[in-house]
């Protein structure tokens, strides 16, 4: 182990750590008590609500901005898939040519994404509006990292860079607006539970 | 939060001292994506930035973190977090007062799932602890709490309305027996009223004791409670929406009725079926249902005969926000109209995705915003227009006055109705209906 993995462990326990204590948070507090008579299927709904209701053809904020949903998409999965192999990086795990050449052309286009999305915060007024320094400062280092992955996917020496770069995201994570990655899933939960209760979810064709 | 007064730390608690997980999911959820814009009509029907939904998250949002995270307690800046300051405070009154029908649009369509309209709520709870509920709407709360309606209408006038209204159903019906029962105890409907139906719109009341008839229902109207509407559910001031649901609970409760069948009235019927039971933390012994589904109950069961041919003109309808995207009601008023008119022409959008009329959010008695309402209300004319509809029905009359008033300002001239007055219209009577005795049980 170098300095840097060094690093990056102790960055990815205090982020681990202060994520946990906010869904331990979460989990205490519960789920509401409702006292009106349920009319439908929460739990369907609540099914519906991380997957029917995601889907493009279901939200305005989708299918109104495609441009801008694919690209939200695309940064996404290159987060995920970022965060995937830094585990394997912190091993020494190399994937094999033909995925590494894959991923590397996936992370391309999902940096760009993020690129563009900052672009569009940037320039458009009611998304200025709505930014903190925080928003710029969360997508910044997310594509950085997105990059960094790239690089050393390349470049093995690049390694210290990589790692330096995971960690002050890693360290960022719990601060900021990155904590979505959590209470979104608690979001949709409630909202899930909210139109199950009533009836309203899953949606029917009226 | 040292030098912070009583009522502000008061306010704070709501917001930093959460009951369940539901506020801190949607407080700490939203991406600033701006992806909600579009959907939320003062955003589309203005233009202006400070309508986007997602400011409306940002600003609770960004006084949450001032006072309930590190980040916001010593960082700041990073996150915009806010002082709850007089600033603050007006802030807050023009957006969650002065800008939110409550229509619930953009939650149906955020990008993440953050309850925005819920969030609304919170704020509004916020500014009703601090005393800052706009006086306009606090006045009919006031009139509510006062009279026992909010329309502040004597009991003397209510019931020699519905004297003249029950001599009407006779001649109609043909039948000396009809009668608009009061105050009976074991019925098994005990109906409910918007207060505007006995002041402005009697025949909506004609139109339901008709249908009542022909259903030979055993039912009753209250004297003593029979407002559907609970304006302090839109005020968030938990004290006077408990006080307001209390008496109609007490009051179907008192009477013995099976079922509380709750008015066209969107809020209100949200207020009782939806929120009364959690504001008074019991759960209903009585059926909570709206007209709306027992109309639909009545024809799908056979209980009322109707001919769709008696309504021939082109139909619309407007889904109120409350019933419709807040309360699940979708389907039944289409099966209504489907089964009493002969030409029902959807909006576009309609059902979950409708717009408001603009009405909403207890908009229509906050006359300080009403250019603003209606500026929103063209939307709504537009939607009205495209559909080449004579009639438009709209299961709410919260939604009817803003309708009416759309229609004379935006020269539609379409007829506006609600479902019972179209149901009434296409009803077919067995000549001469036996009335149940009020006491008779069905
Ligand atoms: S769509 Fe949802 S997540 Fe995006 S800005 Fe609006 S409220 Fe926030
Ligand atoms: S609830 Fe309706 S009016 Fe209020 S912000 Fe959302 S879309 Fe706009």
């Amino acid at each position: 182990m170098t300095w840097y993995h060094y690093l990056a462990a102790g960055a990815f326990l205090l982020c681990l750590i202060s994520l946990l204590s906010h869904l331990i948070r979460l989990v205490r507090l519960g789920a509401p008590n409702d006292y009106s008579r349920r009319r439908g299927n929460v739990g369907s709904a609540i099914v519906f609500s991380f997957l029917g209701a995601m889907s493009p053809a279901k939200k305005e904020s989708a299918y109104l901005h495609l441009p801008t949903y694919t690209a939200g998409l695309l940064y996404h999965i290159g987060t995920f898939v970022s965060i995937a192999l830094f585990f394997l990086l912190f091993f020494n795990i190399q994937p094999a040519a033909w995925i590494r050449w894959g991923v590397i052309g996936l992370l391309a286009v999902s940096g760009l994404s993020g690129v563009g999305i900052l672009v569009k915060r940037t320039t458009v007024k009611k998304l200025r509006l709505l930014s903190s320094p925080d928003d710029y400062i969360s997508n910044i280092l997310v594509t950085v990292f997105q990059f960094l992955t790239l690089v050393l996917l390349i470049q093995e020496a690049f390694a210290p860079f990589y790692f330096l770069g995971a960690s002050l995201l890693l360290l960022y994570f719990p601060l900021g607006k990155l904590k979505h990655a959590l209470y979104f899933f608690a979001a949709r939960y409630h909202l899930g539970f909210f139109y199950g209760w009533r009836g309203i979810w899953p949606a029917r064709k009226s | 939060m040292n030098g912070l007064s009583a009522q502000k730390l008061k306010a704070l608690q709501l917001l930093t001292q959460p009951k369940d997980s539901q506020l801190i999911s949607h407080v700490n959820s939203c991406v600033h994506c701006g992806l909600c814009a579009e959907s939320c009509m003062y955003y589309v029907a203005t233009n202006d930035e400070r309508f986007v939904p997602a400011l409306k998250v940002d600003l609770l949002s960004t006084i949450y973190q001032r006072y309930s995270t590190v980040t916001g307690k010593f960082l700041p800046r990073l996150v915009k977090a806010r002082e709850l300051d007089d600033a603050t405070i007006q802030e807050m009154v023009d957006l969650f007062f002065g800008s939110c029908t409550l229509c619930g649009r953009c939650t149906l369509h955020c990008s993440i799932g953050v309850d925005i309209t819920y969030l609304v709520r919170v704020g509004r709870a916020m500014l009703a602890s601090m005393g800052f509920v706009p006086a306009t709407l606090q006045s009919t709360v006031n009139a509510a709490l006062q009279t026992g309606n909010n329309m502040a209408i004597p009991t003397e006038d209510f019931t020699s309305t519905l004297s003249w209204l029950e001599d009407e159903l006779r001649n109609e019906v043909q039948d000396p027996q009809a009668s608009i029962p009061l105050n009976q105890p074991d019925v098994n409907v005990l109906y409910t009223l918007n207060p505007r139906e006995p002041r402005f719109f009697p025949l909506s009341i004609s139109a339901m004791a008709k249908i009542f008839y022909a259903a030979k229902e055993s039912w009753t109207l209250s004297t003593f409670m029979y407002d559907v509407t609970n304006y302090a559910y839109f005020s968030c001031n938990l004290e006077e929406a408990v006080k307001i649901a209390e008496r109609l609970f007490n009051e179907t409760t008192n009477l013995r009725a099976k079922r509380c069948v709750l008015a066209e009235c969107g809020h209100g019927s949200r207020a009782f079926r939806w929120e009364a039971p959690n504001y008074l933390q019991k759960l209903f012994s009585f059926d909570t249902l709206t007209s709306v589904e027992l109309l639909a109950e009545y024809i799908r069961e056979g209980r009322i005969k109707v001919d769709k041919d008696k309504n021939q003109e082109t139909v619309t309808l407007h889904d109120p926000c409350n019933l419709v995207r807040e309360g699940g009601i979708v389907d039944e008023q289409r099966y209504v109209l489907n089964h009493t008119t002969t030409t029902f022409v959807e909006m576009t959008p309609h059902g979950l995705d409708n717009l408001c009329c603009g009405g909403g959010g207890g908009q229509l008695s906050m006359s300080e915003y009403g250019d603003r309402r209606m500026k929103i209300g063209e939307l709504k004319a537009e939607q009205i227009r495209k559909t080449g509809a004579a009639t438009v029905v709209t299961p709410c009359h919260n939604c009817v006055d803003q309708l009416i008033q759309i229609n004379n300002r935006f020269k539609l001239g379409v007829n506006i109705k609600t479902l019972a007055e179209i149901v009434a219209d296409a009803l077919v009577l067995d000549q001469p209906a036996v009335t149940p005795s009020p006491t008779q049980k069905a």
